[in-house]
């Protein structure tokens, strides 16, 4: 058996790939030109020569900050609050005061022992000992309410997603229609940074808790929609005819059989769903949710590395407990230590009832510990020997001056004014009808002119400068790491648990390390974008190139060809579908990332939407910047996906 | 023949798979064949025209190659597959005439079905997957429980049940679809290849629990298979399909004297006629009175294979006695010698 035996398979897929060089390099190249050439031309024309002329930006600020005072004005009178938004808000701010005064009514000591046996009975003894270990440097380090509070509202937002996604996942499973309504949703919401979420809900029901839990819950709902939905649909049909033959009602099928069955594809849309939860109630602090996201803010806008460092343990922590535990439901084997665990549970429970009518809710004063005096030590060090060693013109400053100013700087102003904003729109149509076609080049082409309309084109190219620099890194580094781990099993065996590590952390969280040994600036945002964006760039190439059929590898090797050789001509073009997807999730992460970092003078969209968020006179414009950012996402991702299917083999002819 | 008891009746069933069936349906009718109605309309004829009936506790097993329709005969008598058109009746109650909840009823008491890939549900321990009818009845936990166990130390499997049926060998698993579909003390069982699966040496083990399961249960088997020794083995009659039709219907006696066409032939040539056909087959019946002498005597239910010895050693012909010791017939060597040299040409 050689390839050339496979008809649909390897030429049909290579065939895919020169499509899109042969017939369209010409074309597509002709069609740049022109664009060139016209833009050039209208820019001429147009007020303001390549700046996007201001008298056309349609103020869609102003309407948004006359709506967000009319609803202050009539938050107590009007029916939209009195009869539906105020009773959301009420029942939302009633759990988790409910849930957050259960929690502190707990004593403390409860909860380490209650996360070790958890992890415990989920995984294994080692992890029990060190989540057991792990709940106590919370306490230590003075976080304990602040934990409490972001567990709080963890609980409730995580409780609302699951109540509200599995129904709807069950729902879509069972309707076509509403399952075709509910994906392009749910692909739209995931597609958009967290961070706008945040706006739109300040906007109804101003800071505070209730719009964190209402955008964490948008936030976090769609994986467990989506793998309720998948896990119910890739039940084997012999299972339900096995079921119906008993005389089982579709409701008894349900539940006896289809849940059960799709339990593992649940229980891991209910992990997605926790950890985007988590990332999410961090950023929430941005609009007052409190808890240790608000730490984090708080030093970090004061430049108190220690201390957010410290409370971005404490979140890591969190993450790495949650994450653990709940993957590990579907699999909980405890084995023969189920006899020392089903004491152990019993009794915590009991300490939890004693303990709590004790009143032992307050870790003990005595066992604080900080640390964060040595971390400003540290940063204090670092700024003067890392920063720049011995004024010697080497160090993280001066890299981060280079680089901005050779590299960012130069491609913001490329994209914002060097290029005139016609020839970027023209662009963005060509690249679109390459990739896919007349609607998707007009919809780039709208979206594009929409950015400009609202005022926004200088800081989403900014924002796009800084995006296209972090994507090239990450994947001059993701790829071959990918390739790498594809080719040595080991090499990926040693990698996996760091990148594990690397994705676990909430996106907020990885801005505080990074600005230790970059200051504030757009460098930051850049790599912590880089690091955030890392794990998936890898894994989509590892995955790729391992999902090669063993035989066209090895056809390839029967002709003598290298390794190298080997991996241009074969695995990677096999690979390419993957490859796009790697660079579709590096764009979003980035993305995402990149938005955050306005909060640490990373500029562009990020900051105008912080800064939104933070001064109540600034959301419209916030607003605004909230909108080029899901249309800035909207076009990248749209992109990207077209050439990944561009690049799928043709469906075999059957 | 047992009880004379009419417990399935299948009349003029039709299956046509497709956008079309009442085109491809006419076309059938007027004798187009299947490859043809495909081509034209697009659809295709799982089952044509198949009446039978079966009788309580009689194992009436149908027989044909891969894609013969032989699954969606029986999918459509239990309705997992709706039937074009045709009547199935299931003890006296119209199946496809019923709505969803008499369905629902038939298939809760009267019907159950042994699946060729077990089809188990992983996620619960043996007992409770063979507790799984019970349990959509609404049998109290305890009571449904305690049947399982009965059943599964029936089929030999006392000590699994908490085991999971992933945890058990290909030949245990099945005996725990058999359990699960006993357990709902159902009159019909449908068995859809239900060995084929199987190692062959667990196969025929399977096959002779089969039969001594059978022997003190007594239900009505409708029983698929594509192995025609297996066919032979089970049968008490044999339905031969090809292309959605059946070809013949008879004993296994019938089917190996006197096959109705090339296509059944082709089946009854590699036969082990010897070792399947049963001397009640080939006798003839006594027409007056016990015979005299000294003659040799022989079960009913023995073999060609042990008959034949004593037809050798001796001129005269044997004694058929049933289970009382009585003689109901004669074994003539030259019906033997027919039989078994007609098979082997
Ligand atoms: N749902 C369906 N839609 C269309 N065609 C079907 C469907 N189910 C079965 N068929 C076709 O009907 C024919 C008979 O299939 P069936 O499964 O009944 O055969 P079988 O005799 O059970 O074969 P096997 O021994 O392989 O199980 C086959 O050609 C099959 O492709
Ligand atoms: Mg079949």
């Amino acid at each position: 058996m050689t390839a050339i035996d496979v008809p649909g398979g390897p030429t049909a897929r290579l065939g895919g790939r020169l499509r899109l060089r042969d017939s369209g390099t010409g074309r597509l190249f002709g069609a740049l030109v022109v664009v060139f050439v016209g833009g050039y031309l209208a820019s001429w024309l147009l007020p303001g020569f390549g700046v996007f002329p201001e008298s056309w930006d349609v103020g869609f600020a102003e309407p948004i900050d006359r709506a967000r005072r009319w609803l202050i004005n009539n938050q107590t009178t009007h029916g939209l609050y009195t009869v539906f938004l105020n009773p959301i808000s009420d029942a939302i701010d009633a759990a988790i005061r409910w849930i957050e005064s259960a929690l502190a009514w707990l004593p403390w000591y409860v909860y380490p022992v209650f996360t070790g046996v958890g992890l415990w009975w989920a995984r294994s003894r080692m992890a029990g000992l060190l989540g057991f270990l792990g709940v106590w440097v919370i306490g230590v380090l003075e976080l304990w309410e602040e934990g409490l509070s972001t567990l709080a509202l963890m609980g409730v937002s995580v409780i609302i997603s699951l109540a509200i996604g599995i129904p709807l996942g069950i729902a879509a499973w069972r309707s076509d229609r509403f399952a075709k309504l509910l994906r392009p949703t749910l692909d739209a919401m995931q597609t958009m940074p967290g961070f706008v979420y945040l706006i739109p809900f300040v906007l109804l029901f101003g800071i505070g808790r209730v719009p964190s839990v209402i955008s964490v819950f948008i936030f976090a709902v769609p994986p467990v929609v989506r793998l309720t939905e998948v896990g119910l649909r890739n039940v084997a049909p012999s299972m339900v005819e096995a079921s119906e033959m008993f005389g089982a009602t579709d409701r008894q099928t349900l539940r006896l059989v289809r849940l059960p069955q799709a339990r593992p594809a649940i229980l891991a849309g209910v992990n997605q769903t926790i950890m985007l939860a988590m990332s999410m109630v961090v950023i929430a602090a941005f609009i007052g949710a409190g808890g240790l996201g608000q730490v984090v803010l708080r030093s970090l806008s004061s430049l108190h590395v220690g201390r957010a460092t410290e409370a971005g343990v404490a979140i890591v922590i969190m993450a790495i407990i949650l994450d653990r535990f709940s993957q590990g439901i579907a699999t909980a084997d405890p084995g023969r230590d189920a006899r020392w665990i089903r004491p152990l549970f019993g009794g915590t429970v009991a300490a939890a009832i004693v303990g709590g009518l004790l009143n032992h809710s307050a870790f003990p004063e005595a066992l604080n510990w900080q640390f964060a005096g040595y971390i400003d030590d540290a940063v204090g060090w670092m700024q003067i020997h890392l920063y720049d060693i011995a004024d010697s013109g080497i160090g993280t400053g001066p890299f981060s001056d280079f680089v901005t100013l050779n590299l960012v700087s130069p491609l913001r102003e490329l994209f914002s004014s060097a290029i005139p904003w016609p020839v970027m729109i023209g662009i963005g149509v060509v690249l679109g009808l390459a990739a896919r076609g007349i609607r998707l080049g007009l919809g780039i082409g709208a979206a594009l002119t929409l950015i400009g309309l609202l005022g926004t084109w200088e800081n989403a190219m900014d924002t796009l400068a800084q995006v296209v620099v972090a994507v090239v890194v990450t994947l001059i580094i993701g790829i071959p790491l990918g390739i790498l781990a594809a080719q040595r099993d080991r090499f990926q065996t040693a990698l996996n648990p760091f990148l594990d590590f690397l994705q676990t952390i909430p996106s907020f969280v990885l801005l505080v390390p990074v600005i230790m040994l970059f200051h504030v600036g757009r460098i930051p945002g850049i790599i912590a974008s880089i690091l955030y964006a890392l794990p998936a760039a890898v894994h989509y190439t590892d995955l790729g190139l391992r999902r090669v059929p063993h035989e066209i590898g090895e056809a390839a090797d029967s002709f003598g060809s290298t390794r190298l050789q080997r991996l241009r001509k074969v695995d990677l073009p096999l690979a390419a579908p993957e490859l796009m997807v790697a660079i579709n999730q590096t764009i979003m992460l980035v993305l995402s990332m990149v938005v955050i970092a306005g909060l640490v003078g990373g500029g562009g969209l990020g900051f105008e939407a912080v800064k939104g968020l933070r001064r109540s006179d600034s959301v419209g414009s916030g607003f605004e910047a909230g909108i080029a950012i899901v249309l800035l996402a909207g076009i990248l991702d749209r992109l990207t996906r077209a050439v990944a299917d561009r690049l799928r083999p043709p469906p075999a002819i059957a | 023949m047992p009880g004379a008891v009419r417990t399935v009746g299948v009349s003029g069933l039709w299956k046509v798979f497709g956008r079309k069936p009442a085109e491809a349906l006419a076309m059938a009718r007027e004798g187009v064949a299947r490859q043809q109605i495909q081509d034209e309309t697009g659809c295709l004829v799982g089952v044509r025209d198949v009446t039978f009936e079966v009788n309580q506790g009689e194992t009436f097993v149908v027989m044909g190659l891969s894609g013969s329709g032989k699954s969606t005969l029986v999918r459509c008598m239990s309705r997992l597959v709706e039937p074009t058109e045709g009547r199935v009746e299931i003890c006296g109650a119209d199946l496809t005439a019923a709505d969803a909840a008499e369905l629902r009823e038939l298939r809760r008491h009267k019907i159950a079905m042994v699946f060729q890939h077990f089809a188990l549900f992983p996620h619960r321990r043996v007992v409770d997957n063979v507790a799984y009818g019970l349990e959509v009845q609404g049998v109290e936990r305890n009571e449904r429980q305690e049947r399982a166990r009965e059943l599964l130390s029936t089929v030999g499997l006392d000590g699994w049940s908490d085991h999971y049926p992933q945890q058990l060998s290909g030949g245990m698993q099945q005996r725990v679809g058999l359990a699960r579909a006993l357990a709902v003390d159902p009159e019909v069982l449908f068995f859809d290849e239900p060995f084929s699966a199987l190692d062959p040496l667990i196969r025929r083990d399977m096959q002779d629990e089969f039969l001594s399961l059978q022997e003190r249960l007594q239900r009505t088997l409708i029983f698929i298979t594509h192995d025609f020794d297996e066919a032979l083995k089970l049968a008490d009659r044999i339905a031969i399909m090809r292309d959605g039709a059946f070809v013949q219907v008879g004993t296994a006696a019938e089917i190996l004297t006197e096959p109705a066409n090339d296509y059944v032939r082709a089946f009854t040539q590699d036969a082990p006629i010897a070792k399947v056909l049963l001397a009640c087959a080939l006798m003839r019946p006594l027409a007056e009175g016990a015979p005299e002498g000294s003659w040799e005597r022989i079960s009913t239910l023995a073999p060609l294979e042990k008959a034949l010895p004593l037809l050798l050693a001796s001129p005269n012909p044997l004694v058929v006695c049933d289970a009382e010791g009585e003689p109901v017939g004669l074994l003539h060597g030259e019906d033997v010698a027919e039989v078994v040299a007609g098979n082997s040409r």
